[in-house]
């Protein structure tokens, strides 16, 4: 497909407790998965502002990750609810503008899971070069491939 | 229509119900708020085109604390209240609302679903519009036209700020879409989508369906219709319309014991 | 910030960053970068050499910001903070970038790509660090008094231990007496003692000690405050008090399944629990000299699909009752019936060897052919698949004894929502970290012991209980916390107090407060734990975090949008 070649840049905000430490194991276990994800620490996923993630979107991120704790199992007693629901909503209104939800994705990885970060990093990877790249520019307007 | 709001405040302040009744007035040809103290004349009461009220009630409270107030309210007014009250923005304690039921006419103007209030004094009840040419049309887009329709519209935006100065719910005293870190300064049209996504994010739980932000762009850009989107996506996750049920918080606030996003539960 | 002087430490980290990541051209990229005044490389970034290094180089370079990039900031970021502040530098004045386990070691293959995101990491870290602001450590006092919920094992150890430090203690006990699950045991494994001989003298003990104050039955109405500084409303026979505590330990236990719905518990006589049955032998051993035939039936209603944990403890019942009834009656029958015998240690696995060399029989089941009881009103014989001679053995019984699991307290959810500690699975206490943090909850100074958190034995919930007790004594022997600065804080001239913030809070640490005619929202340092929640929720950005304000995560976005690190 057209796409071959292209390189997707990646953002995924992980939270201090589990995301992230499961993104260590990844590490740790030396699970292998392709390079274009950068990670942003936050202490809680309800931290992560869905101005932020509107933010990287419009800045020409062609994908953006939310990673928390599994629900019921938050350091914050239920911070990751509240991800939820605004992720729920963000992703609604990205399709409602034009964006398609696709380059959002909401997911929980716990400490344990090294396996499973390893997973849906490919997944979301192979799901975004599908996509194509983002037809938002840095500033500079759209581009849509007719 | 009108007789009846008149005699409904005069009867309030007659009998001191209420110290004053905020309400629009006809002066000079130019339909205004007005605030109806008792003995005023109320020839020049009018109640089109409406007015959003909430703020005004606000600044009212905040100069007059202890005094009682009555308005009059439209659906929109009346569900903007509720929302500000919820926000710590008013207080409804000291309040009486006139609820004013819009007609068929003013309805189809602000392409309203929701034209009338909780509790309906005066007018009868119709039935709002469910749907436009131009909200169909949108529904049924690929992401790629949707994205082109709005690129299109917002390119007109001149970042005069209207729609967020018109806005009832637009509390914030400072607004991050005049910070640079978040919007560069000095760039028109600005910078899409996030001037305009953010807006949408944060009156997603808030937007009673004024439509003040249209009838303030000069540019003409179809907002009424993106919130009126927003609003349906909001209420089919989370069963949820701002204004309604001032007991209820925001779900954004909540957790999913407390309030679960409907898609799941279905 | 054009005033910002960063240092950079780029490890090597032996070969296991540097055999992927081009170490130097990172450290060289750095040096491009605004503001970087110094880029190094180490060897070992954690070595006594990397650290003096660090030292070094922020007083020859004036450095006022630092960023390690290195492994991960879960371990070592408490060093590299300790580092910068015995330089003199603020300890909050330090990003740490992870180019290890999220970078070097999983693109192994991938050298160049690698180096890229590493960059990309480094020149995000060097934008956050320079919007990093000194922070002060928020310092608060603490009560040096104690809430103990639950009077059982668990409980009574840990309320004695603290008292016996001199602290004073408030035991909340839901029944009419003390003792919890403990009360209705019969014996202990593995020494056989009478449980009532361990339990009374402590009991007494906690009776008479002057530092303690018992309220029984009585339940906790209301939690307010924070660790140091807690209000507690105690309703005490229907009459409300107030105590003032500065720690808190939850040891409200757990209780033992009825088996309703399992091997016709309930229908038939003389299908009883291990609980049920203890109660009957602490009355008498006489009535077993009638019972020929026993059969115990392990992992009754767990390790199933409703309920799939092990209850840890319960095999060492059944030995231990297998054992009590063969002694007592040795001409009877003693099967037990089990799936995975657990008897862990050296102590178990003798007491266990012990039971059988008695003449106890053990035959394992499997679940997809479990035992069936059988019998009119009463047992009569039990249905058992032996899965070495894959036969059915039909065996003549007239006592079942039913091996069910604990399950939790049935006050765990109120406790909770007042406490602000969340549950786990099967609604028992979830604790900070299993292995790092096992008697502690997140929530500063509230502390966890015995089968609240988890099924315990009697030995283990003593543990638990010290451990708890130990734990809790901490804050109040220094009489000051001190909260790490990643609190959230209110700009209060852009606060419009809409009271969202406060809302969202799963800590109900913020308030709506007039101060000078100004109404806003403010945080309370002590009870907030630093997720963020509230900041995220706010339109108008008027609250932050500390170490993750809008903008500091901003100018990483923003960094990583320029960088074209992808191609």
């Amino acid at each position: 497909m057209s796409n071959n070649g292209f390189q997707p840049k990646l953002l995924a905000f992980c939270c201090n407790w589990c995301s992230y430490a499961g993104a260590d194991l990844a590490g740790v276990s030396r699970l292998q998965m392709p390079h274009n994800l950068r990670v942003i620490r936050v202490m809680c996923s309800g931290r992560v502002s869905p101005e932020w993630v509107i933010k990287a979107l419009s800045s020409g991120m062609d994908g953006v990750m939310v990673l928390g704790c599994h629900i019921g199992d938050c350091h914050y007693i239920d911070g990751n609810h509240r991800t939820k629901k605004r992720f729920a909503i963000l992703a609604k209104l990205l399709g409602t503008m034009g964006i398609n939800p696709n380059r959002l994705y909401l997911d929980w990885v716990s400490a344990s899971e090294g396996v499973k970060f390893q997973d849906v990093v490919i997944k979301f990877v192979d799901r975004i070069k599908e996509l194509g790249p983002t037809p938002i520019g840095a500033y500079q307007g759209v581009k849509v491939d007719r | 229509m009108i007789d009846k709001v008149r005699q409904l405040v005069v009867d309030l302040l007659d009998s001191g119900r209420a110290d004053a009744v905020l309400a629009l007035a006809n002066v000079h040809a130019n339909v205004q708020p007005y605030l109806y103290k008792k003995g005023d004349s109320l020839d020049s009461l009018a109640l089109w085109p409406k007015y959003s009220m909430g703020p005004i009630l606000k600044s009212i409270q905040a100069a007059q604390p202890d005094m009682k107030l009555a308005v009059v309210a439209r659906g929109c007014d009346d569900r903007a209240l509720v929302e500000l009250a919820k926000r710590g923005q008013i207080d409804l304690n000291n309040v009486q609302i006139i609820g004013l039921a819009c007609t068929a006419d003013e309805a189809t103007e602000c392409e309203c679903a929701n034209p009338y209030p909780a509790n309906i004094d005066v007018g009868n009840k119709v039935d709002g519009v469910a749907s436009t040419d131009l909200l169909a049309e949108l529904k049924g887009k690929s992401y790629d036209d949707r994205l082109i329709f709005w690129k299109q519209a917002f390119d007109k935006c001149i970042k005069c700020y209207g729609c967020r100065n018109a806005c009832p719910l637009c509390i914030c005293e400072e607004c991050i879409l005049e910070d640079d870190s978040w919007v560069k300064a000095g760039e028109i049209p600005p910078p899409f989508p996030i001037f305009h996504l953010i807006r949408a994010y944060h009156l997603s739980d808030k937007c009673v369906e004024c439509g003040e932000c249209q009838n303030s762009c000069p540019m003409d850009i179809p907002l009424t219709s993106l919130y009126a989107l927003i609003r349906n996506e909001f209420n089919e996750l989370f069963d949820y319309i701002p204004g309604a049920e001032i007991d209820r918080k925001s779900p954004l606030v909540t957790s999913l014991e407390e309030d679960p996003i409907r898609e799941e539960t279905a | 910030m054009s005033d910002a002087r960063v240092g950079v430490f780029v490890c090597h980290c032996g070969t296991n960053i540097g055999g992927v990541v081009d170490v130097s051209a990172v450290a060289q990229y750095a040096k491009t970068l605004p503001n970087v005044v110094w880029a190094e490389t180490n060897l070992y970034t954690c070595s006594e050499g990397g650290l003096a290094s660090i030292r070094e180089k922020i007083e020859e370079h004036k450095l006022n910001r630092v960023v390690v990039a290195a492994c991960t900031p879960r371990t070592h970021e408490p060093l590299f903070k300790n580092t910068c502040e015995e330089a003199g530098l603020n300890r909050y004045l330090f990003e740490f970038v992870n180019i290890r386990e999220h970078c070097s070691w999983i693109h192994m293959q991938e050298k160049e790509d690698a180096t890229q995101k590493a960059k990309d990491l480094v020149a995000m870290g060097i934008s956050k660090v320079q919007y990093l602001d000194p922070q002060q450590e928020y310092e608060g006092d603490v009560f040096g008094s104690s809430m103990v919920v639950g009077g059982g094992i668990a409980g009574m150890t840990s309320a004695l231990s603290l008292a016996n430090q001199g602290y004073e203690v408030h035991l909340v006990e839901r029944e009419n007496e003390l003792g919890g699950l403990l009360k209705g045991v019969h014996k202990l494994f593995p020494t056989n003692a009478d449980a009532h001989k361990v339990i009374t003298p402590i009991i007494d003990k906690v009776k008479a000690h002057k530092n303690i104050k018992l309220h029984m039955p009585a339940l906790i109405n209301d939690v307010k405050g924070f660790i140091g500084d807690f209000d507690i409303t105690i309703d005490e026979n229907g009459a409300d008090s107030e105590v003032k505590v500065g720690t808190i330990i939850v040891a409200t236990g757990a209780q033992e399944l009825k088996p309703v719905g399992y091997h016709h518990y309930g229908e038939l006589e003389n299908v009883v629990t291990q609980l049920e049955l203890e109660g009957r032998l602490k009355k008498d051993e006489k009535w077993l000299h009638h019972i020929k035939g026993i059969a115990i039936i392990n992992c009754v209603g767990c390790r199933n699909a409703e309920r799939s944990y092990c209850s840890r403890f319960c095999c060492m019942t059944a030995v231990k009752n297998a054992w009590i009834l063969k002694e007592a009656n040795p001409k009877s029958r003693v099967i037990v019936l089990h799936h995975d015998l657990m008897a862990y240690g050296v102590e178990f696995e003798e007491y266990y060897r012990k039971a059988m060399e008695a003449g106890v029989l053990f035959l394992r089941y499997d679940f997809a052919n479990p035992p069936e009881v059988i019998g009119k009103d009463k047992v009569e014989h039990v249905k058992i698949h032996d899965e070495l001679t894959d036969s059915h053995l039909d065996v003549a019984c007239d006592l079942v004894v039913l091996t069910t699991p604990l399950v939790s307290a049935r006050d765990n959810e109120p406790v909770s929502k007042m406490l602000k500690v969340p549950l786990g699975d099967g609604m028992f206490f979830l604790e900070a970290h299993v292995k790092l943090r096992p008697v502690e909850f997140a929530t500063d100074g509230v502390y966890i012991a015995g089968s609240a958190r988890w099924p315990v034995d009697i030995a283990e919930s003593i543990s638990q209980g010290y451990a708890a007790a130990a734990k809790a004594a901490i804050p109040m022997s220094s009489g000051k916390i001190k909260v790490e600065a990643i609190t959230s804080y209110v700009n209060i001239e852009q606060c419009v107090a809409c009271g969202t913030c406060m809302l969202a809070c799963p800590f109900s640490a913020i308030t709506v407060m007039d101060s000078d005619g100004r109404v806003h929202a403010q945080v309370n340092e002590a009870m907030c734990k630093g997720c963020g929640t509230c900041v995220a929720t706010c339109p108008s950005g008027a609250i932050q975090q500390k170490g993750c304000t809008d903008q500091q995560i901003l100018s990483m976005i923003n960094t990583l949008a320029e960088v074209g690190g992808i191609e």
